[in-house]
């Protein structure tokens, strides 16, 4: 019985002075500690990852032939239908070129493109942070972009060796300007994410709407768009789209909405991150460079 | 034995036990003390000591609420409001990083073996190098051209002295914030879109601004984004002069009594910086316009800095006035008035109206020079405030500036004659070069004069010998009293307004001339001390000569009467769809129809073949008549051109006024000078009333 007594106040004991190094640890120590948990998991996410993949492999394997011959003739149509799309496109490419040749306008690529798989959502924050299978050694950088088709996903937080963080469009943290679809004067909106509880849909609000500002006729979804001015994400990509109506806000200026994200944000298996070849000044900040 | 030992604990004689009772007693008292000690604060004092300790402990932060806007008579703003986003630091959020910057600099001193040590500046020292490291940030930030090259650590370590203003902290404006709004985030930058005056920005460089920091700088951490409303007024200095501008406040109206548990009268309050009018609509208006302000309730730590926000109401926008101008037909008048310049090519002053003569609603009123109320919302640049104060620009001339009416007085010279029978419309007079009245020739500005005129003769020339005349047939009793049937004594925009001023009256717009009107008579004379009233004085005030002095607005109102057949038409700066078309104060002006015919027929004449046929219009037959009055310029004669009138001369809808300061080194004459901005209002106007009208005939039913 004492054994166990004293078994008990030794781990209270040690508990406390971990608790304890951990509050009066420098915080240099403290970051350290952090950054090696995350590189300390980060195999296991490529390891859940992959099995998922795996899985997702074997599900497919086991099909029967009939199915497979079924999914083959739906495949040689859409196959078909994207052929004559891609000489349609082809077209529009070359008078693209054609255009800009005469008007000597050239657009550099300013950013590079690095696909990372989806590794996990960070179960901490559901639908406000995701964790992808690229870091540091990769390129990425703290503050890229994330994209998904022209579909943002979000902007990269915290990069570590073959990990990234990437909070949501629909997280706090998030915060970019934005055009609304239909408004001919292009007046910028900010669009920012806020916290949602754990079981409803995130939402990011959108705000600084005209208040001359209508929403498309005959219920059509009113797409989100990024500006481009910022300098952090490349213009005309969908943040989401308008939820509902547009409502006033008390100070009577302005009116504000939500914006929900894409679908696709919400079964997420590969993204770009968009890491510009050029470090912008936000990037030193993230970083938390000494400016004084 | 144990009976025997309780038997010993009381004492046995009196005098112990009265001892002990005693100590009972005192025990007793002092427990009792407490307990109702402890029920005096605890059920009857709490409610009192939880307002002090709220008092204490709380503060409310009143923020101002964005102004109404203020729009045309057809819904086109004219006044607005803009996002602003500015940058605040949250001191509070700070305190570590001072407090650390303060330890780095105390150890540099200590290992310097300064002498003494001033610790409050060396506070300050760390504040502001705080502060800032973080501007330099946002400065980093919202600069396009940094390009932050790979490897590149840091900018420099400070800010160099030479650096534009708006980059480096204000020492001054730090130590006022911390001494009065310690509490309040401490603004860094004060429009991201407009960041300083070092740096000119485009509109687009302003958006991009914006975005920048937007997408770029950290959503968490001391340092945050605001937006709030900054006045804008999207047309510039067009009807500056009515608009007027808005200036800077601490007095913010309190809206805090419904924060229902908590009694606020005696809280600690903090007030952002709003707006209040300084002029113009903005100031008659401001009751209307200002809204109310938002609250939050905040705890406090125990140095002063705002903890946590437990309750907030958002301000409340105000309300929207609808003015009764049209700013097609107010640019139009600018226009009008900006082609007027001196030989060096500078801006004469002068001033045009117009108004319904139905409504009396004011559809243009301009004053030249003017300012660009943009300029003025925010923060004022003395430069820019002398520049108006130097070229004349605050003074609206148009209901302030003080004139003597000229020849256009001629109309109420005749209306007093053929009221007072001493001439009727054909009557046909001699009329020569000039006049003589006592031992003076009071001259006609025809160097031969005008032979035969009648009164359609005299308006369309603008015969003076015709006045000289008749006025002293008239008398200066019956020529006053006409003048003040007309209203010209009488100040205007004065109204009673139903909107929320609880029938108390008020200006329309603020200083419109209420003293200075003067309608001279022989108690005036004498009362200014200059002598008795002659008959040169009689004949000076039947040209609009001498003492007489009026408001360019106050013409505009006397060619309304007359178009209208009444003596008085009351202005108005605000549309109303309920007017009545009745003015207060107004009579028949008293002619037959032969005489009233003629008056006007005169006015038509005078624009079609007379003094203002060089503003004549095509297709627009109107009534005018010009005027040239004489004043004096820096001790120099120089001539004032005026030309009021209505229109269309058949059906009249409106009614107008133009009056221009000549220069004393040039040639200014009423229809000359004036008639052309006469003539723009009304082109601009007419294209407007058809369509009106077409649009009102299509509505009607058939």
């Amino acid at each position: 019985m004492d054994q166990n007594r004293q078994g008990a106040r030794a781990s209270y004991v040690a508990l406390s002075v971990f608790v304890a190094l951990w509050i009066l640890a420098p915080s240099a120590v403290r970051r350290f500690n952090r950054e090696a948990f995350v590189e300390f998991q980060a195999p296991a996410l490529h390891l859940l990852g992959k099995s998922r993949d795996l899985a997702t492999f074997w599900e497919k394997k086991s099909r029967s032939v009939e199915e497979m011959a079924a999914a083959g003739r739906d495949l040689a149509r859409v196959n078909a239908a994207l052929e004559i799309q891609i000489n349609k496109y082809e077209d529009i490419r070359r008078e693209n070129v054609r255009l800009r040749e005469i008007t000597h306008y050239n657009v550099p690529a300013e950013y590079m493109s690095v696909v990372a798989r989806v590794a996990t959502r960070d179960s901490s924050s559901w639908w406000q942070r995701i964790v992808i299978r690229k870091g540091r050694k990769d390129g990425i950088r703290p503050g890229a972009p994330v994209v998904f088709g022209n579909t943002v996903v979000g902007r990269v937080t915290a990069v570590h060796l073959t990990t990234s963080e990437v909070d949501l469009v629909t997280s706090p943290g998030f915060r970019c300007t934005a055009y609304l679809e239909g408004d001919e004067q292009n007046n910028i909106v900010l669009v920012n994410g806020v916290a949602s509880n754990s079981l409803g849909t995130a939402k990011a609000r959108v705000s600084v709407i005209p208040r001359d500002y209508s929403l498309l006729a005959g219920g059509q979804p009113t797409r989100v768009f990024t500006t481009g001015m910022g300098g952090v994400f490349p213009s005309r990509l969908i943040l989401g789209y308008i939820d509902g109506g547009t409502y006033a806000t008390q100070v009577g200026n302005f009116k504000e909405s939500l914006l929900v994200p894409s679908r696709d944000l919400y079964n997420l298996q590969e993204v770009s991150v968009l890491v510009p070849l050029h470090q912008n000044p936000g990037e030193a900040l993230i970083q938390g460079e000494d400016f004084q | 034995m144990k009976e025997s030992s309780d038997m010993h604990v009381l004492p046995s004689t009196p005098v112990d036990r009265l001892r002990l009772y005693g100590v009972f007693f005192f025990f007793f008292a002092g427990f009792l003390y407490v307990i109702g000690g402890l029920v005096y604060r605890q059920l009857i004092q709490s409610n009192d000591l939880k307002e002090q300790s709220d008092t204490q402990s709380r503060r409310v932060v009143l923020r101002p609420p964005a102004r109404g806007r203020i729009y045309d008579r057809n819904g086109f703003p004219l006044v607005d409001n803009r996002a602003r986003w500015s940058v605040k630091a949250d001191l509070a959020s700070l305190q570590k990083e001072f407090r650390a910057e303060y330890l780095r600099l105390l150890a540099a001193e200590k290992a310097r073996e300064a002498v003494s040590i001033d610790r409050e500046k060396l506070m300050e020292d760390a504040r502001v190098r705080v502060l800032q490291g973080w501007l330099n940030k946002v400065w980093f930030v919202i600069d396009e051209t940094n390009r932050n090259t790979k490897g590149r650590k840091s900018v420099a370590k400070l800010t160099p002295v030479t650096a534009p203003a708006e980059r480096q902290i204000n020492i001054d404006e730090l130590r006022k914030h911390l001494r009065e709004r310690r509490a309040l985030p401490f603004t860094l930058v004060n429009d991201l879109a407009f960041p300083g005056t070092g740096q000119a920005l485009t509109a687009d460089d302003g958006t991009k601004s914006v975005a920048r920091f937007i997408e770029q700088f950290p959503v968490e951490g001391p340092i945050r984004l605001d937006q709030d409303n900054v006045r804008t007024y999207p047309y510039g200095a067009m009807a500056a002069h009515v608009l007027g501008y808005v200036k800077d406040t601490d007095t913010l109206p309190d809206n805090v009594d419904d924060i229902s548990e908590v009694r606020v009268e005696s809280m600690q309050k903090l007030r952002y910086t709003g707006k209040t009018g300084a002029a113009g609509v903005e100031l008659s208006y401001n009751h209307i316009l200002s809204g109310r302000s938002g609250w939050e309730l905040w705890s406090k730590t125990s140095s002063g800095y705002n903890q946590t926000r437990l309750k907030y109401s958002e301000p409340e926008q105000g309300s929207n006035v609808m003015l009764s101008l049209d700013y097609r037909i107010q640019q139009a008048t600018e226009s009008g008035l900006a082609k007027l310049k001196d030989p060096q090519g500078n801006l004469l002053p002068a001033a045009a109206v117009m108004i319904d003569i139905h409504t009396g609603e004011i559809l243009a009123l301009a004053s030249q020079p003017s300012f660009d109320p943009n300029r003025l919302a925010d923060r004022v640049s003395s430069k820019y405030y002398d520049e108006i104060e130097k070229s004349g620009g605050w003074l609206n001339r148009t209901t302030q500036g003080l004139y003597p009416p000229g020849s256009t007085f001629k109309v109420i010279t005749a209306t007093a004659g053929m009221r007072k029978k001493v001439v009727d419309w054909d009557e046909i007079l001699d009329c020569g070069p000039f006049f003589r009245v006592g031992n003076r020739d009071y001259p006609e500005h025809e160097p031969v004069g005008y032979g035969e005129v009648n009164l359609d003769k005299m308006l369309a020339v603008s015969c003076n010998v015709w006045n000289y005349q008749i006025g002293l047939r008239t008398g200066i009793e019956a020529l006053a009293a006409e003048s003040r049937r007309f209203g010209l004594d009488a100040p205007l925009l004065q109204t009673v307004s139903d909107m929320e001023t609880a029938g108390q009256p008020m200006t329309e717009l603020p200083y419109a001339a209420s003293r200075g009107l003067v309608v001279p008579d022989r108690a005036y004379k004498l009362r200014i001390g200059a002598g008795a009233w002659n008959d040169g004085d009689t004949a000076n005030l039947s040209i609009g000569q001498g003492y007489l002095l009026t408001t360019p607005l106050h013409m505009a109102c006397v060619a309304a009467s007359i178009a209208r057949g009444e003596t008085r038409t009351v202005p108005s700066i605000i549309h109303s769809k309920e007017r009545t078309g009745r003015h207060v104060g107004a009579e028949p002006i008293g002619l037959n129809a032969d005489q009233l015919d003629a008056l006007r027929g005169g006015m038509l004449r005078c624009v079609e073949e007379g003094t203002a046929r060089v503003a004549r219009i095509p297709g627009l037959p109107y009534a005018g008549k010009t005027g040239t009055s004489e004043y004096f310029k820096k001790g120099e004669k120089a001539h004032l051109a005026w030309m009021i009138g209505y229109a269309p001369a058949d059906n009249p809808v409106v009614a107008f006024a133009v009056l221009v300061e000549g220069q004393t080194d040039t040639n200014t004459w009423g229809g000359k000078t004036a008639g052309p901005v006469a003539k723009e209002m009304l082109e601009t106007w007419w294209p407007i009333a058809v369509k009106a009208n077409q649009d009102e005939n299509s509505k009607a039913p058939r």
